[in-house]
């Protein structure tokens, strides 16, 4: 199929007032969950990841994606406002932001902030589209070895950098391997952890162990303390976001998003680092160096930048092997999976259409974005006065109406809770949830491409070296757990990352 | 708790994990063919395997905690008081395994319409009036989404019927 057939396919398949409405929905969703504190944008996909069961299949994921990247920018609005950041990816957008809204320039803020995310989101989308098809041909040669040393690459890369410490991200991810061996053996069929029990014998379902993960524990962490996220709103002030902001920003915001473009294509880095790092670097190069954290117009659009870039690129790795890039890709891949779509190489071939109609949407998305985000910066003071004490056991009444819906099973309503009160004890003792979801996802792929290896070599464990493929990703692991580990001596012993004491 | 302490105990946790997993679960739990003639691809190697590395994990954070200077500040999520914290998480789990035993009784709008009450008061709600008509409406709204648009069988209960 040539270039112009597969966008002709993707566009016949969302070409339609359905799938641009799902969109836009999803966009105004993800901006009011981003701009509420104590949700964020994992939150409101997790949350919305029910209601796509009755759509089609590409309606569904859009509005997934839709509520992503209006999440990731949303998040800003109360980092300027009230200097809690929606989502953790706008942590850094705090650092200028809110000086700025100080200042009464909360609306010029708040403004470069949308400016910047829009333009990385469209770098981020045009990424994906140039990079997933070429990483998809060429993963078409793997086999079970390779895919079983990238997964393994993956896994490694996200529990090390996901938390603050490896260990504690290894620990994290290896709960969510045993998690995921409860079920069915997958070559015997012999049961494990099952306790007899038939609603085991399929495994745990994800989207319960998912909302449990990552909503219940917000639940929980208002019950301890039911007076947290709460702030005051900054006016908007009448200072305005002008053109000559933008071109004075655009170096650091296209540099952002390249930051966000690469970070996000490596799995498990996420959004908050690249906001940092894209930060720092605008930092370093800026003639305005001195102004950062004072309110500084380009410390916000490089933030912004940084962090919106990586929302496209997290597709890259998910749409391409199959591997999700950050806990909300995971997400959408369980979306994938409820449609019976498996996300890797082959989908390239078996569903053109779906994917050329996701890269269409994904451009639209950063106009509506555009749209969406200009009437939220203006509404926001209506959702920063949604009570947060109605506004909790309303999620939680959603969260049993969502996971119930998966399987039609109060099973699995138990399932969310359990996970729920995992999930805030590994809050509390530190322990990141990425590693162990992305684990629970990945583990039965880890698995079976381990025995089919096993299988194919007669037990032979040299199999998993066979190749230059297999050696790159045993070498970027060993790197990636030298390099963890040498960091996190650094931090023990106090010594700077950059050089000596 | 301080960094020390959380990293100390996670390693004692995950050193228990690997050994009831070890001695215990693993045994009892996972049912393997007595036909298998290669350990590697018997369905008991992986949770041996998973079991092995906690356990390493275990060490290593033990071992890093040890060699941690303890800075003495707590890491836990501050609340004004502790004790009546630690009472309403005690009140949040009897509302979950509550709703676990009434959802088949009572249905599932019922019951949601009773955690949301039940939840809004443990949170110390300043707008109990707007919470009761939530607690109304949310469940309905939900219900009338999920059985008439996605075609979702919501427990109906034995004590009301909804169209």
């Amino acid at each position: 199929m040539s270039f112009m057939d597969s966008i002709a396919a993707g566009l016949s398949l969302v070409g339609n007032v359905e799938s641009f409405l799902a969109l836009f929905v999803g966009v105004a969703i993800g901006t009011i969950g981003g701009a509420i504190p104590g949700m964020s944008a994992t939150m409101a996909v997790a949350l919305t990841l029910p209601f796509t069961f009755a759509m089609q299949p590409i309606t569904g994921i859009l509005l997934l994606l839709g509520v992503y990247k209006g999440g990731i920018f949303g998040g800003s609005i109360p980092a300027i406002l009230i200097k809690t950041p929606g989502t953790p990816a706008s942590s850094a957008t705090i650092l200028d932001g809110y000086p700025m809204a100080e200042k009464g320039e909360a609306g010029r803020a708040l403004g470069m902030a949308l400016w910047a995310s829009c333009t990385a989101d469209v770098i981020s989308n045009l990424a994906l589209i140039l990079f997933a098809g070429w990483l998809a041909s060429f993963a078409l040669s793997f086999g079970p070895p390779e895919f079983f040393t990238l997964i393994l690459f993956s896994l490694t890369i996200i529990a090390g950098v996901s938390g603050t410490s490896l260990l504690r991200g290894a620990l994290s991810a290896l709960l969510g391997l045993l998690l995921a061996t409860i079920g069915l053996d997958l070559v015997y069929g012999t049961n494990r952890f099952t306790f007899g029990d038939p609603n085991m014998m399929g495994g745990l379902n994800f989207i319960a162990v998912l909302i449990g993960l990552f909503a219940i524990p917000e639940i929980l962490a208002m019950v301890w303390n039911p007076t947290a996220h709460v702030g005051t709103a900054r006016s908007l002030g009448n200072n305005r976001v002008t053109f000559a902001d933008y071109r004075r920003c655009f170096k650091s915001i296209v540099r952002g998003s390249f930051i966000g473009v690469f970070l996000g294509s490596i799995p498990g880095i996420g959004a908050a680092p690249s906001a940092f790092l894209s930060y720092s670097e605008a930092r370093r190069t800026s003639k305005n160096r001195d102004n950062f954290g004072k309110g500084e117009v380009e410390g916000v659009a490089a933030s912004e930048a940084g962090n919106n870039g990586v929302a496209g690129a997290t597709l890259i790795p998910l749409l391409a092997l199959g591997v999700p890039g950050d806990v909300i890709t995971a997400i959408i891949i369980g979306a994938f999976m409820i449609h019976g779509l498996q996300p890797g190489p082959m989908m390239f071939i078996l569903n053109v259409d779906i994917i050329y109609g996701l890269f269409i949407g994904l451009i639209v998305s950063s106009f509506f974005l555009f749209i969406v985000g200009t009437v939220a910066i203006r509404g926001f003071k209506y959702v920063a006065d949604i009570p947060k004490r109605i506004l909790i056991p309303a999620v939680l009444v959603l969260c049993i109406y969502g996971v119930f819906a998966v399987n039609n099973n109060i099973f699995d309503v138990g399932v969310m809770f359990a996970m729920g009160w995992v999930g805030y004890l590994m809050v509390r003792y530190q322990v990141p949830a990425a590693p162990f979801l992305i684990a629970f996802i990945l583990g039965p792929l880890l698995e079976d491409n381990f025995r089919q290896s096993m299988l194919m070599s007669g037990s032979d464990p040299l199999i998993l070296f066979r190749g230059p493929i297999t050696w790159f990703f045993w070498l970027l692991t060993v790197i990636t757990v030298i390099a963890i580990v040498r960091a996190g001596v650094r931090a023990v012993r106090g010594i700077p990352l950059g050089g000596g004491p | 708790m301080t960094e020390r302490q959380v990293q100390l105990r996670l390693g004692i946790g995950a050193l228990i994990a690997a050994v009831l997993l070890t001695l215990v679960a693993i045994p009892q739990w996972v049912s393997s063919p007595s036909n298998v003639q290669r350990l590697v691809l018997s369905p008991l190697f992986w949770p041996y395997a998973l079991a092995g590395f906690t356990f390493l994990a275990g060490l290593g954070l033990i071992f890093g905690g040890l060699r941690m200077t303890d800075s003495g500040e707590p890491v836990d999520a501050p609340s004004d008081d502790p004790r009546a914290a630690w009472m309403r998480l005690a009140g949040m789990a009897v509302i979950m395994v509550l709703a676990m035993f009434l959802m088949p009784r009572l249905g599932m709008v019922l019951t949601a319409m009773l955690i949301f009450v039940a939840t809004a008061f443990l949170v110390r709600t300043r707008h109990p009036k707007t919470a009761l008509v939530c607690a109304v409406i949310v469940p309905l709204v939900l219900y009338a989404f999920f059985a008439h648009v996605a075609g979702v069988a919501i427990p109906q209960g034995d004590y009301l019927r909804l169209p």
